[in-house]
């Protein structure tokens, strides 16, 4: 029993960050239609953004246990590069899929470089500031309250996404868009504007997971592309521009990895992309996903 | 002076009677003047770059002890670095410092994919060059016995022969059951693999309840660690050593995996040592530093030059690739001053070669020498760890050193029928 637990928080725990990139991923492409590929360069940012504010906080006198809260403001903060990226977007909007796709290929480089121009070549750490708060102990089974932090946050963010997506007015309006952008715009919707607050919604979502995970891993040049890939697994599996999709497919991701790992380690890979290769073909637009007209 | 017809064809007749005579006089002016140019290959960025720069390190402190002493036979010593990737590109740099720079050795190399391929391509380019690191072998199968231009550094297994010797000395009886977590390629398999091979010749019967391959690169390692965990492994042993190294000690120590009685052997654990905080790294565990230990009692004068410069200058301590890197200097520094010596006369590099074959050094971390079939002996410190320091990080209590010709196969020998037949002393 303790071993089944050991395995499920592991698996959820990275389940959580997957979350947290994919949910920008769907909210991005459900309401724009743009495949944006750069969603794991936002998040290696805040990863990155993350750690220089850790230690500029330190070295100003911010104690320990203020980390978390620096970490959540750098995530915040570096979301107002979303409106800037959006903007170069807009020239995209219009193109066929393939040049989305190109564009946003290309941030990813770019960023790549970015993050080498700044923060160097090498992984960059934390320490061991993610023991800072302790471990929670429950019976044999124990792990750093950090992590049941981490996915306290991304339930959090889920549930706030979900309630501001279904009940609030702008929600509306912005699902609105998505199902029917000239409407909505004859309607009276400020398209343009809807655009860019999703867009950095979706940033915000990548920086600040981003930022959140540094502590229990480390920051590399490598991370956009390993996260994207396994994010994609999420999309296809949940439904691609589907909230609940992201959810569901990043539990399943991540608890297929975790248990993997587990039963026969050299299986982690495949056995996620069995899965999704039955849903290609099963049910192509994924569990929650609109059917493919 | 009044210049007469007489004193001009004199003039040129000693100058032609001077080159001429050239090839005979063994030091020819160009050689004594032009500096001798060292390309290095190192890694500068990813998971390696670390590794790769504390390398670069001991490089340029061995030449500015070189230059500062008048050179490798007189000429001074010039670096040409070159970063390496893969093995591919890595080639192509190789190429252009042989081609292009026109150096007069190439050193460096820390990955096992890169030096297998680059040894074959530097013996078809005839190009004089010097491993730090990774070996020319596929797992532990020797793909070049007889290299001419090629020397390598000592088996990549040294580590985990080292480490398995020390575990079973130290914990013989204490285990039924082991886990392992390794890289995911012939380092990680094959170390893992020697410590099961060294279990068998002492006869300790064990089962292996977990084994973990997580990629290189892997940062979130939460599901390998519940893996182990639910395995309830009486030892983990494991030669996790780049970036993956810290993270998985943090998240072992954050899920409880170290609150039991779990014995740990990290053959590797020394190239991430400062990153291995007191807090998350426990004591007693076997901890490889391999052939460059920091902060060993009574270090020679050479060695604690080198980390005090090294914490003055980088505030930070070195592991084991700089005294490689410093190895690899000095066997060339000593083989080309041998050559010279031998031959009165510059020497070719046919000359360098044979005189590098069985040369002594000494090295950073201790003595060391290059044996006939152009694989490296040097000195090992692998312990177990304390946090009775004066720094952050775990350091070693209790050090053990032992020469590489313990830890090795001779030359021509299969390294499984070397475990097998080796007269290994505990």
């Amino acid at each position: 029993m303790t071993s089944f637990f050991d395995v499920l928080i592991g698996g959820v725990f990275h389940a959580c960050v997957l979350f947290l990139v994919a949910a920008g991923l769907q909210l991005v492409f459900g309401v724009q239609r743009i495949v944006n590929l750069a969603c794991g360069s936002f998040y290696a940012l805040g990863a990155y953004f993350g750690i220089t504010a850790v230690n500029w906080a330190g070295a100003h006198g911010a104690p320990p246990w203020a980390f978390l809260p620096v970490l959540l403001l750098a995530g915040v903060l570096l979301a107002v590069i979303g409106p800037l990226i959006e903007l170069l977007l807009r020239t995209v909007y219009k193109r066929d899929e393939a040049f989305q796709l190109l564009l946003t290929f290309a941030l990813v480089l770019m960023f790549q470089d970015v993050l080498r121009f700044f923060w160097g070549a090498n992984p960059q750490q934390l320490g061991n500031l993610s023991m800072t708060y302790g471990k929670v102990t429950l019976g044999e089974v124990s792990f750093p309250t950090y992590n049941v932090l981490v996915m306290a946050a991304s339930l959090a963010i889920a549930v706030v996404l979900g309630l501001f997506l279904q009940r609030t007015r702008y929600g509306r309006i912005l699902r609105a868009t998505a199902e029917n952008r000239e409407m909505s715009e004859a309607l009276g919707a400020d398209v343009r504007w809807i655009y860019t607050t999703v867009f950095t919604l979706g940033t915000l979502l990548g920086t600040l997971g981003g930022a959140l995970v540094v502590p229990t891993a480390a920051a590399s040049l490598d991370m956009p592309v390993e996260l994207v890939v396994e994010a994609f697994a999420v999309v296809v599996i949940g439904g691609l521009g589907s909230m609940r999709g992201a959810l569901v497919g990043a539990l399943i991701v991540g608890l297929t990895r975790a248990a993997a790992i587990s039963f026969y380690a050299e299986l982690e890979v495949l056995a996620i992309y069995v899965i999704v290769i039955v849903i290609l073909v099963l049910r192509p637009a994924g569990l929650f996903g609109k059917p493919i007209e | 002076m009044k210049r007469t017809r007489r004193s001009v064809l004199k003039t040129l007749g000693t100058a032609g009677a001077a080159l001429a005579a050239q090839p005979y006089l063994g030091f020819p002016a160009f050689a004594q003047n032009r500096p001798l140019r060292v390309g290095i290959i190192a890694p500068k960025a990813g998971i390696a770059g670390t590794i790769g720069e504390c390398g670069l390190r001991g490089t340029q402190f061995a030449v500015e002890r070189i230059n500062a002493g008048g050179g490798i036979a007189g000429r001074k010593v010039e670096l040409v670095v070159e970063e390496e990737t893969n093995p591919k590109d890595s080639i192509e740099r190789l190429r252009k410092l042989v081609l292009q720079d026109k150096v007069d050795c190439v050193q460096g190399v820390v990955s096992s994919g890169v030096s297998l391929a680059m040894g074959a391509v530097a013996e078809e380019m005839k190009a004089l060059l010097i491993f730090w690191d990774g070996t020319t072998q596929d797992g532990v199968k020797e793909t070049m016995p007889n290299p001419h231009y090629v020397f390598r550094s000592t088996d990549n297994e040294c580590e985990a022969v080292m480490a398995s010797l020390l575990a079973i000395k130290y914990w013989k009886g204490k285990f039924a059951t082991i886990a392992g977590i390794n890289p995911d390629y012939s380092y990680g398999r094959n170390n893992f693999a020697a410590f099961q091979a060294l279990l068998k010749k002492f006869g300790i019967e064990v089962k292996v309840v977990a084994e973990q391959w997580p990629k290189v690169g892997t940062l979130d390692l939460t599901s390998h660690v519940a893996a182990l965990k639910a395995a309830k492994p009486d030892l983990i042993f494991s030669s996790l050593l780049f970036a993956d190294l810290p993270i998985f000690m943090k998240t072992a120590h954050g899920a409880g995996l170290m609150d039991g009685n779990a014995k740990f052997a990290f053959p590797a654990a020394g190239f991430q040592h400062t990153l291995l905080k007191k807090e998350f790294t426990p004591e007693g565990m076997v901890f490889g530093h391999n052939t460059l230990y920091f902060d060993v009692a009574n270090p020679t004068p050479l060695q604690k030059s080198f980390v005090q410069e090294y914490e003055a200058k980088y505030k930070d301590y070195p592991n084991w690739e700089a005294d490689r890197a410093y190895f690899a200097m000095e066997v060339y520094k000593a083989g080309v001053e041998a050559a010279y010596k031998a031959k009165n006369a510059w020497p070719s590099i046919d000359d360098v070669i044979g005189a590098m074959e069985g040369v002594k050094v000494q090295s950073l971390g201790g003595p060391g020498q290059m044996r006939k079939d152009h694989i490296a002996e040097q000195t090992f410190y692998q312990g177990l760890t304390t946090h009775k320091n004066r720094f952050d990080f775990a350091t070693l209590g209790q050090v053990e050193k032992m020469y590489s010709d313990q830890l090795q196969k001779p030359a021509g020998v299969d390294f499984w029928k070397w475990i097998e037949t080796a007269q290994i002393k505990l």
